[in-house]
């Protein structure tokens, strides 16, 4: 897609999105490794910690990269061309794709650090690996449609956290479970199928809602 | 009433009714009325009514804040109007708020490109967009002189103007909507402009000009005074 | 018409209110009188989400034929949710005090009330930072939609989480305490009673907010 090529040939350029969200990630990551890691709690208080932990950081990290696909757009002004010139959904898949490579990307950096340094157990890999990847696809999804929402209204980055929160909320308690499960060697469990379902909503509702959000 | 004969290089002749001897089978029909638009309490458009036919220019005219650019962003579907009726269509087909702004060609002062990509790039990612093929467009290109690798935020403003015309003329659009084109210009810039404005015309296109101070144009098939 | 309607519901609401203390026995199980205070807690939640479902479907309706009557309606009945739901959080926070000593619980659905007050926080916060009145109506109308979307998952995951959390937080005193035919009475005719206030109130608002609407625009 056209969109997305030019999403990250842009950020190649000016690598704005990578360094906020890379440091954002990383100084979060220190602090809670540091603290919590084996130095800190013991074994038991950290299996059931700092999953939930993994995932504020990937939430947060993902609230101070993702809206900028939008409101970068309507603050230099772009997006009149934006709207001009591209249809809607292939803006929309566009934007996504590249919040989706984005946060993909984050979860790869940051998952191998934080359990490293926190010295977590992870008996079930391959289920962490899905709850991360279905997890980090409605975190995307999710962001990009209320960052199409808030792009357009003042005191963008606050009123951001507060509309993706509540949207977010149902996503990040099955990940966060999921994950703990991950950590104590459960198999693949049905909540699993709950999360690619909530996915599929979110981006089906993203797509249909992003028209109305995007042009008058 | 008729307006001058105008003979074009080619022997093309330009008349009020649009008759034109070699022009493109599109023919396109723009009509508004009484459209109104309202910025919380400011009455910005209060009835607005006009017409423009194949080969024909609307002038629209009036001091600042007359609501012109309000005008232009209503015709061109970035902005719905409060009420009134814009029909629009090319070819008898007719095309809602959706088909005005993918098919008009549009020049804006407000309108910006993407700093970080050059003036190549980001003239091939708006074709692509557009799904036209860019090499239609680079006649166009090159009569405007432009410098196709420089990064868009170095740009002058007179190249920024030159670069949105461009844009503008990409997709070889039937209908045209000018919001002072020919800001920033200098005399070079201006003369090409012109040119491929009469040249958009003369091939049966549509345009809406709207300028602040009635700058000369030769062939007005109509006038629109937003004057308070 | 109108005024017979009113009477109606108030004689209602009012035959729920004595009903609840003097009609319906007190549950077993609770503590002293403090079941009565059921009766209005749960009508108030039930309300609560009637005004989430009603916003996302004005909302719905909105996005379809851009009435801004639908606009209005949603918006105000998010500014209901708000209410009933913040009465139905202390009324429930008050309970639960009584009942299991501690003001919150994160019993699943003191959560779901939560969130749903988040939402409406969310919602209003949006609408208060748009001025362009067709920008306001289709954004907030858009957001009430997503809610509306993701809404349903927090209501399947709830109680799995929560049993598997706080499994002392399962004895939910409503759903396992058998009710006498009386208690169920009242708590019905509470429900209702509420549900048609809600949209008494909700009518009432919006034909306030439409009059107030054209004041201003006289004033051009």
């Amino acid at each position: 897609m056209a969109v997305f090529a030019k999403e990250w040939r842009g950020e190649f350029r000016t690598r704005y999105a990578l360094n906020t969200l890379g440091l954002f990630a990383f100084t979060t990551l220190v602090v809670v490794s540091v603290s919590l890691g084996p130095l800190g709690v013991s074994l038991a208080q950290g299996t059931a910690v700092l999953p939930v932990l993994l995932w504020i950081i990937l939430l947060f990290s993902a609230a101070a990269g993702l809206p900028r696909a939008f409101v970068h757009e309507e603050e230099t002004q772009t997006a009149t061309a934006l709207r001009l010139a591209a249809t809607p959904s292939a803006l929309f898949c566009g934007k996504l794709l590249y919040g989706l490579t984005l946060t993909f990307a984050l979860e790869l950096l940051v998952t191998p650090v934080y359990v490293a340094m926190t010295s977590l157990t992870v008996k079930s890999p391959g289920l962490l690996a899905g709850v991360l990847a279905a997890g980090g696809f409605g975190l995307a999804a999710g962001s990009t449609l209320v960052a199409a929402i808030i792009a357009q209204a003042r005191a963008k980055g606050t009123l951001f956290s507060v509309l993706a929160f509540p949207v977010l909320l149902p996503l990040l308690l099955i990940a966060v479970e999921l994950t703990r499960g991950a950590v104590a060697g459960d198999a693949a469990d049905v909540a699993l199928l709950q999360l690619l379902l909530y996915d599929a909503s979110v981006t089906v509702a993203g797509f249909m809602l992003f028209p109305v959000v995007w042009n008058p | 009433m008729l307006a001058p004969r105008t003979t074009l290089p080619g022997g093309a002749v330009l008349r009020r009714n649009g008759y034109i001897p070699h022009v493109l089978t599109t023919t396109t029909a723009l009509r508004f009325e009484n459209v109104r638009r309202r910025f919380g309490r400011l009455s910005v458009l209060r009835g607005v009514s006009g017409a423009v036919g194949p080969g024909e220019m609307l002038l629209v005219t009036g001091p600042n804040g007359s609501g012109k650019s309000t005008l232009l962003r209503c015709l061109s579907g970035l902005m719905a109007p409060d009420g009134g009726t814009i029909e629009y269509s090319e070819d008898g087909e007719s095309l809602d708020a959706g088909g005005r702004r993918r098919r008009a060609g549009v020049v804006s002062p407000d309108l910006a490109f993407y700093g970080e990509l050059t003036v190549g790039e980001n003239l091939e990612f708006f074709a692509r967009l557009r799904r036209t093929p860019p090499d239609r467009g680079l006649a166009v290109l090159d009569r405007l002189e432009l410098p196709l690798d420089r990064m868009a935020s170095a740009l002058s403003s007179g190249m920024r103007q030159r670069l949105r015309w461009g844009w503008a003329l990409l997709h070889q659009p039937r209908l045209l909507l000018l919001d002072e084109p020919f800001q920033n210009f200098d005399a070079p810039g201006e003369r090409i402009a012109r040119e491929l404005l009469a040249e958009h015309l003369a091939a049966g296109g549509s345009a809406v000009v709207a300028n602040p101070s009635t700058l000369e144009f030769g062939d007005v098939a109509g006038r629109l005074d937003l004057g308070r | 018409m109108r005024k017979l309607l009113a009477w109606l519901l108030w004689l209602w609401l009012s035959a729920v209110i004595v009903g609840a203390f003097l009609y319906a026995p007190l549950a077993k199980g609770f503590i002293g009188q403090s079941s009565r205070i059921l009766f209005f807690h749960v009508p108030m939640a039930w309300v609560s989400f009637v005004a989430f479902i009603a916003a996302g479907v004005w909302s719905l309706l909105f996005l379809r034929g851009r009435d801004p009557k639908h606009d209005r309606a949603a918006a105000v009945a998010v500014e209901l949710g708000v209410l009933f739901g913040v009465l139905a959080t202390v009324t429930g926070a008050l309970w639960a005090r009584v009942m299991w000593g501690a003001y919150w619980n994160w019993d699943p659905r003191q959560t779901s009330i939560v969130v749903a007050l988040l939402f409406y926080g969310a919602y209003l916060a949006l609408r208060s930072s748009l001025e362009d009145r067709d920008q306001r109506a289709r954004l907030s109308a858009a957001y009430a939609v997503l809610g509306l979307v993701v809404a349903p998952f927090l209501f399947f995951i709830m109680p799995r989480i929560m049993f598997s959390l706080h499994p002392q937080s399962v004895i939910n005193a409503q759903g396992k305490v058998e009710m006498e035919s009386r208690m169920v009475q009242v708590l019905l005719g509470g429900s209702a009673g509420c549900t048609a206030l809600f949209f008494w109130i909700h009518n009432l608002r919006c034909r306030v907010q439409a009059l107030a609407e054209r004041k201003s625009a006289l004033y051009e």
